[in-house]
């Protein structure tokens, strides 16, 4: 009898888990970090930044007086959150009519404007800065195929996985860069407003997000959404189980929401297009697995429940179900928006949005000083930790947003005023650091 | 019981019943890099076709993503004959472009304007991207 390796403990699986997604949130915001460090303007010429929604009511200048600036900054929030509801209804409105060809396209026009735009900007950007001796076909050339490619990895169910996941990572840092480009009180309060946000997108009963959420529970369909998902850990047991990988708990639980075979997974996503070509929004993705039957098909030899097996974030759930009715087939992409949920195969899956504004805080507090980086990614990382938790425990989609934002905004004033006194002056009188 | 046992041991059921590769034997199962999170073989074969067709909207990169997610065929190519065609023809196309994409764009950025003259201030980027507004946004 062959010797069991030490059974696995819940840090290799759980803990895993967990690393799987904190290293791309953790990517995506040193890459946003290192742009703005490289790419940083003073804020004279930044406050006259190109008019985009969030700051339609009203542009920051370096005059006014702070609370001519909050009032400012409050009125540029209300408007953006006024926005971003607006078009998250309209987003329910198109999905309870079916549109989902719609949705889809409009999800890979949105990828493709901003890889080619914002990515081509950033690229531009970083050539002029370097004096890159790059000349206009080569650089045509390359954008094309990167944004091309881009879209087809957005698009496709079954891309390599490792491709999806990297270049929802790219989209993420490139939005999250433009947000940076915003005023500053502006970019604050707007995320604290979009963390307010989402915490009633997603548990008012009235949420659109919610509404999303339940409708595509009900009807048994995915929502077309960037959405990343983490590769699934794969648990070597030692075959008790007969070989059901998925020891989470909260899998299991699903049993009664489906049918036989089937699984359930519906993706809400929010999608706000505000006039600086920004996907934000709130996602919720409330995901289960259906482990014995698609293993057990698998054992049949039945190939198509591999498909089954999480992959790509985008990858169209019903796919590997012997689901007859869904109409496209396998194309339904996952779009970006903020939330938390848990994959059909039990990994976690977490909504662009929520890279998004958490590399928003980071690059703004990378804006002032990498101290305020250090705490900020801290509070970050602990927010999506507790978040994590939270999703263990209550099982359904949550917002990822608040905690994180909360926290990383506390920590950023904490930073700010208290500890960056007390760091400089002890370094300065040689006393620690 | 045994039998069973070891049935659900194993992870990776072979789909491909009529290939007579016993359980410990080396070939890939699965033709994606992915593995069992990846295609099955059929779907991989459309799948790699329409990228190597696709790849000739002067798309190198995706010839080149084709090569990647396909990597097993080309490690172990004989055993995945139909699909292997079209890596390999992927990774050739992706290999000629590079070669005469970068060697086009070295002879710019080296050769500069002693080669080129006046022409290469009008094709470098930062010039065109300055002439043409795309930065002055920010």
């Amino acid at each position: 009898m062959a010797q069991n390796q030490r059974p696995a403990s819940i840090l290799d699986t759980l803990g895993e888990e967990i690393v799987r997604i904190i290293t791309p949130v953790s990517i995506c915001m040193l890459m946003v970090v290192i742009l703005v460090s490289i790419l940083s303007l003073d804020d004279s010429s930044s406050s006259s930044a190109m008019p985009t929604i969030a700051t339609i009511a009203y542009s920051e200048t370096g005059s006014d007086s702070s609370w001519d600036k909050f009032m400012g900054a409050l009125l540029n929030s209300l408007v953006f959150v006024a926005v971003v509801t607006a078009v998250t209804f309209i987003l329910v409105l198109l999905f309870y009519l079916r549109c989902t060809n719609f949705l889809k396209i409009y999800l890979g026009f949105s990828a493709f404007v901003v890889l080619a735009f914002m990515g081509g900007e950033i690229a531009l950007f970083l050539f002029e800065k370097f004096s890159f001796p790059i000349d206009c076909v080569t650089f045509l050339v390359i954008l094309y195929n990167f944004a091309v490619v881009g879209v087809l990895a957005v698009f496709i169910s079954k891309m390599a996985i490792l491709v999806t996941q990297a270049y929802l990572v790219v989209i993420g840092m490139l939005v999250a860069y433009w947000f940076t480009l915003l005023p500053e009180w502006t970019t604050w309060v707007l995320l604290v407003a979009m963390a307010l946000y989402d915490l009633a997108a997603v548990l008012l009963p009235v949420g659109p997000l919610r509404l999303l959420v339940e409708l595509a529970i009900s009807r048994d369909e995915d929502i077309p959404a960037l959405v990343y998902e983490a590769r699934p850990v794969a648990h070597h047991d030692s075959g008790s189980r007969d070989g059901v990988v998925r020891r989470r708990v909260w899998s299991e639980r699903r049993n009664v929401l489906h049918d036989s075979g089937g699984d359930v997974n519906s993706n809400a996503i929010l999608s706000g297009n505000a006039g600086s070509n920004l996907n934000s929004g709130v996602v919720l993705s409330v995901a289960s697995g259906h482990n014995d039957t698609r293993l057990a098909g698998a054992e049949e030899g039945r190939v198509v429940e591999a498909n089954a097996e999480l992959s790509a974030p985008l990858i169209d759930r019903r796919m590997n179900d012997n689901m007859h009715r869904q109409e496209e087939d396998g194309t339904s992409e996952n779009l970006l928006l903020e939330g938390i949920g848990l994959g059909s195969t039990g990994a976690i899956k977490l909504g662009l949005g929520d890279f998004i504004f958490y590399s928003v805080l980071v690059g703004r507090a990378a804006m002032y000083d990498f101290m305020t980086v250090y705490a900020c990614y801290l509070a970050i990382v602990a927010g999506l930790g507790v978040t994590l938790m939270l999703l263990a425990f209550y099982q359904k989609a949550l917002p990822a947003l608040p905690v994180s934002i909360m926290l990383g905004v506390l920590f950023y004033l904490l930073t700010r005023l208290l500890l960056e006194v007390f760091v400089v002056q002890c370094s300065m009188n040689l006393v620690m650091f | 019981m045994d039998a069973s046992q070891s049935n659900d041991r194993n992870p990776n059921p072979n789909p491909r019943g009529n290939n007579g590769n016993s359980i410990t034997s080396s070939t890939p199962v699965w033709p994606t890099i992915d593995g069992p999170l990846g295609l099955t073989e059929d779907d991989s074969l459309s799948y790699a076709r329409k990228f190597y067709q696709f790849g000739f909207a002067l798309l190198p990169f995706l010839w080149a993503v084709n090569c990647f997610y396909f990597w097993p065929v080309l490690r172990h190519s004989a055993s995945f004959p139909r699909i292997r065609h079209y890596v390999l023809g992927s990774a050739v196309g992706f290999a000629v472009f590079t070669v005469v994409l970068l060697s086009w764009a070295l002879t710019f950025a080296i050769g500069g304007e002693h080669l080129f003259g006046s022409v290469w201030d009008k094709l470098v980027m930062y010039n065109v991207a300055e002439r043409l507004g795309l930065t002055g946004w920010s």
